[in-house]
């Protein structure tokens, strides 16, 4: 019974995503980057972990959301009570329609979001309305940071975010569009082996030399093997 | 891909007017304020890509042109909205290392946004191995160190 319930539902919901992502077409393949030969690239989503702490803070908010109608609801009532059951179906549309609007779009936020990794750089795509695809290479990542909150944890779940050079405050999120994003990071947000995630890329970032905007550590700057092996041969022709 | 050239694209297509006249539409009474200016920068907007950079520039009253080289690239964000997927535009948003959070070049009104901004990628550091040729003046230094080298081989026999 659950399960049939279950596959009603995952069908609806796929017929659900067809329409939305021909309508608002959305890509349904995951990003790719232009690699050298040799090179692989690998392409991730959030874990599972992700989305049902999104669903989690889903259901606190509408919790909260809905007692407020509810209780609003309730004190117009006992004032009024022909406009209380007037009210009723509008009260319901409020608590509901939102409701359900919020855990399509947690589900679609899910479905969009993918990580790309390569080796040299690394693509984001997120974002259901507007679809944003960051791309980064390592060379230009200047700090990588790991961040979980308790309850991320419980879920077993991590955010990896790099940041690139340039500033810019951090825009409130109240100034609406684009607002609460920086555009000179990038986030992977939601994944369950963030601090491996976190590895990669530094050992990655390590590879070359000339990594961000920082003073060149290498003591023989200039100069390659090549170099050394021809002065090398000069030497030993020297001593000879 | 393979036909694209960025070198070609001088001017922004024809839909990127269709978007701005909806985008002010979307805005009600804004329109009248709005339209105007965008449809002076539609008319304006021209872009040149060459080897080393790319410069865009616009504006009937109050000119602006920005060039930059796509070494300094920092990232580079492509974003559609829902009016610009059904049009087929992108905005391909590029930064530099400066200190403001908007992007320095807003690249709108191109067809083929996937392909300029996979030509860009290759273009910006850290995308490719190092060419030898950029090390021309460490690689002349090389030539003279091997020069050095069979000389004293000579010198040896």
């Amino acid at each position: 019974m659950n399960r049939q319930v279950e596959r009603a539902a995952t069908w609806m919901y796929r017929g659900l995503w067809g329409v939305l992502t021909k309508w608002f077409r959305v890509p349904d393949q995951p990003p790719t980057l232009p690699i050298g030969s040799g090179e692989s690239v690998q392409s991730f989503r959030p874990s599972d972990g992700f989305l049902r702490y999104l669903k989690l803070q889903f259901w606190i908010w509408l919790f909260f959301f809905d007692a407020v109608i509810l209780f609003l609801w309730f004190v117009l009532t006992a004032a009024m009570p022909i406009a209380g059951v007037w009210l009723l179906p509008v009260a319901l549309a409020v608590a509901v329609v939102p409701d359900v609007v919020a855990y399509l779009a947690i589900h679609l936020r899910y479905d969009t979001t993918w990580y790309v990794l390569s080796q040299r750089s690394l693509r984001i795509r997120s974002g259901i309305w507007v679809i944003n695809e960051a791309t980064i290479t390592f060379e230009n990542i200047q700090n990588v940071t790991v961040e979980s909150g308790p309850i991320e944890r419980f879920f077993g779940i991590g955010n990896v975010i790099v940041e690139t050079a340039g500033g810019g405050q951090r825009a409130a999120p109240s100034q609406g569009k684009g607002g609460g994003e920086n555009l000179h990071s990038g986030e992977i947000a939601g994944i369950s082996n963030a601090t491996e995630v976190r590895q990669l890329i530094l050992s990655r970032l390590q590879v070359s030399r000339s990594a961000g905007l920082g003073d060149d550590h290498s003591e023989m700057a200039g100069w390659s093997t090549k170099h050394v092996t021809v002065l090398q041969e000069i030497r030993d022709l020297l001593r000879r | 891909m393979s036909n694209f050239n960025p070198h070609n694209i001088e001017r922004p297509d024809p839909s990127l007017l269709k978007y701005y006249m909806i985008t002010a539409l979307l805005t009600g009474p804004g329109f009248l304020v709005l339209a105007l200016p965008l449809f002076f920068k539609y008319e304006t907007l021209k872009y040149r890509f060459d080897d080393d950079g790319m410069s865009m520039s616009w504006g009937i009253l109050f000119r602006r042109e920005i060039y930059l080289t796509y070494r300094r690239i920092q990232d580079i964000h492509l974003t559609r909205n829902i009016i610009q997927r059904w049009l087929g535009l992108a905005t391909v948003s590029i930064q530099t290392a400066s200190g403001s959070s908007t992007p320095e070049m807003s690249v709108e009104g191109i067809l083929e946004a996937d392909a300029l901004r996979d030509y860009l990628y290759t273009k910006m550091r850290g995308a490719r191995e190092h060419h030898e040729a950029e090390k021309l003046p460490q690689d002349q230094a090389l030539i003279l160190l091997q020069e050095i080298r069979d000389l004293l081989r000579k010198k040896a026999e």
